[in-house]
């Protein structure tokens, strides 16, 4: 059974998540701030943390910073009520596997908590929006450094599908392909978006925030 | 060990910015000497009265404690020096007399002919310009006291009968002067402008406390009240909170929307969004991908109708609570998706009446000189496509005036 540890300073979103996750998982611990849920996690060593990206005394980023410092492997699953991309890359670069949205029906968020534990990647539609937006789409001009890694067709229009709402079984059904190779597409883009050197998703998130 | 070393070091003296009645100079020194300010006070009058040296030395003085310390740091409390409280006034009158012996020399006609005008004029000038606290008659009463000084100090300068040599000393003194007025106001100066700057944004952040009342009075309170008045309506209920989040966000992350010049995707999107939300039970999850502030209206007009109603279909007809919208701009044309995972129809049978489809969709994209197409099967959903090309000529008079009139 899946060990989580829940992140986020509301009682009442607490209770709620609580609620939906111990049907098939087991929430193990609690915490409503940024120096509590790094006590929690380290304790508790659990196998998933759901994590607000808001904390009271800092975001999703500082918990998981602070959990590599104590050295403890466990996986991240970002939750938020904002849709701010920043916030939202900037969680998933920090080494988060997904992010999803508190308005993520009780399935759906089960469904995310398993796949992160299992080492996949978990979109939310915002997200694989953001990820669109930050990778040059055909839009944009050719990036001028061609070493860095930009999306395949097939990676990008996976995270299209995602956007339009599709869950990853359709996907696979609409593309003819299996599961597997959808959870390896996503896990791949996942894994472009936490490439240290990628300037232009800085630049983007920089411009994004001048718009 | 480390913490008895630093509190015995020597501190600059501070300025006193309480007890003062020009810059605080004689508070200060009297604080860090360890007597009564007055007597500091009756020095620098003392001193003033021997070619106007005491002047001299206040200003310069200042001058050098405004620099030494020119924000408020850590607090400040000196040693007394000197055995008894008298053995210090007494050192204070003996340094005293014996500066103003050592100046006497200097203080021939020219130096008391120009130095204690023009110090006098300066330091009238200084005084009109030291801000007082208190404000009101006090601020007056400096003001008219600093122009009686200062107009007298000129007089006496421009009557004073100097001779030629002493003319070229009176020169140098005046330099020497006016370079120090110069740094001594500095810190007033920039003091005015620091409160000025605080003021100024104390006053935009209440403003805008003020607008972030008004809003959430108008918007937030309005609609918790709903939601306790229909409490027995979940849909009604789901339906104002929806309506509300959209809006708070929009609010929030969306600020400049109505303020860009350019017609955006996503706001108008989000706009038809939030219409379907508010007459529907039902959520609509929007996406927008590249968006821009180029579009033509006559080719977003359209496309929004036509979104907004595939929204308002699978309200209608899908059976779930929750819609996805995906929007992108490409290169050639702006494409957007409604997808529902509802009930589904079956597309090859399509009802006739179902007007909603064919003619609000299908059709209006064709007259606009775009497409639609409709996927559905039984039990998997519906998705609703649109593209519209992309006008290269973007700036197409005819449908920029259809929008401003």
């Amino acid at each position: 059974v899946i060990r989580i540890v829940l992140v986020d300073d509301h009682d009442l979103i607490r209770g709620g998540m609580r609620a939906v996750l111990d049907e098939e998982c087991e929430v193990v611990g609690e915490a409503a701030d940024v120096a509590g849920a790094i006590d929690a996690i380290a304790r508790l060593k659990p196998d998933v943390v759901v994590c607000d990206v808001h904390l009271p005394d800092g975001t999703a980023t500082d918990v998981i910073a602070g959990t590599i410092q104590r050295g403890v492997t466990t996986v991240f699953l970002a939750l938020s009520v904002s849709d701010v991309a920043d916030d939202v890359i900037s969680v998933i670069r920090a080494g988060a596997r997904g992010y999803i949205t508190k308005a993520t029906d009780s399935s759906e968020m089960i469904a995310a908590v398993k796949r992160v534990a299992a080492g996949d990647a978990v979109f939310s539609p915002q997200l694989a929006g953001f990820v669109l937006d930050a990778f040059a789409t055909d839009l944009r001009a050719p990036v001028a450094d061609p070493e860095l890694d930009q999306l395949t067709p097939r990676e990008q229009e996976v995270m299209r599908l995602l956007a339009r709402g599709y869950a990853y079984k359709e996907i696979a059904r609409r593309l003819t392909i299996s599961i597997k190779t959808v959870e390896s597409h996503a896990g791949a883009v996942l894994r472009k978006l936490q490439l240290p050197n990628r300037n232009e998703l800085a630049r983007w998130a920089a411009d994004r925030r001048i718009l | 060990m480390d913490q008895s070393v630093r509190g015995q070091c020597w501190q600059v003296p501070r300025l006193d910015r309480e007890d003062r009645w020009i810059g605080g100079v004689a508070a200060a020194l009297a604080r860090e000497i360890g007597v009564q300010t007055l007597v500091v006070r009756l020095a620098f009058v003392a001193l003033a009265t021997v070619g106007g040296w005491g002047l001299v030395l206040y200003a310069l003085t200042w001058a050098g404690l405004a620099i030494a310390n020119p924000g408020r740091l850590s607090p400040y409390s000196p040693q007394p020096k000197g055995a008894t409280s008298t053995h210090r006034v007494l050192a204070v009158v003996l340094i005293t007399a014996g500066l103003a012996w050592a100046f006497e020399p200097y203080s021939n006609a020219a130096v008391s002919a120009i130095v204690l005008p023009v110090g006098l004029a300066l330091s009238g000038v200084l005084i009109a310009w030291t801000r007082s606290g208190e404000g009101g008659t006090s601020a007056l009463v400096r003001v008219v006291a600093g122009l009686v000084v200062a107009v007298g100090g000129f007089l006496a300068v421009a009557t004073s009968r100097v001779e030629f040599v002493d003319a070229a000393l009176a020169l140098v003194f005046g330099l020497a002067l006016v370079s120090g007025i110069v740094v001594v106001a500095a810190p007033s100066l920039v003091r005015m402008g620091r409160d000025l700057d605080r003021e100024r944004q104390e006053r935009i952040r209440a403003d805008e406390r003020a607008r972030i009342g008004a809003h959430i009075h108008d918007s937030v309170l309005q609609t918790l009240l709903l939601i306790q008045q229909h409490g027995d309506d979940p849909a009604r209920t789901r339906q104002l909170a929806r309506r509300q989040e959209r809006e708070l966000r929009n609010w929030i992350y969306g600020a400049s929307s109505d303020r860009s010049s350019g017609l955006r995707l996503g706001p108008a999107l989000e706009f038809a969004a939030s219409s379907v939300e508010a007459a529907f039970d039902i959520a609509v999850g929007v996406v927008v991908v590249g968006d821009s502030t180029d579009l033509v209206p006559g080719d977003i007009e359209p496309l929004i109708a036509a979104s907004r109603e595939a929204m308002i279909n699978a309200a209608k007809h899908s059976g779930v609570e929750r819609v996805d919208v995906y929007a992108e701009r490409r290169a050639e044309a702006i494409e957007v998706f409604i997808r529902d995972a509802g009930v589904g129809f079956d597309a090859g049978a399509i009802d006739r009446d179902r007007h909603g489809l064919s003619d609000s969709i299908v059709a209006r994209m064709e007259r606009a000189g775009g497409a639609a197409r409709i996927t559905s099967e039984i039990g998997e959903g519906t998705e609703v496509e649109l593209s519209m090309p992309i006008d290269q000529h973007a700036a197409d008079p005819a449908g920029r005036l259809a929008v401003d009139s």
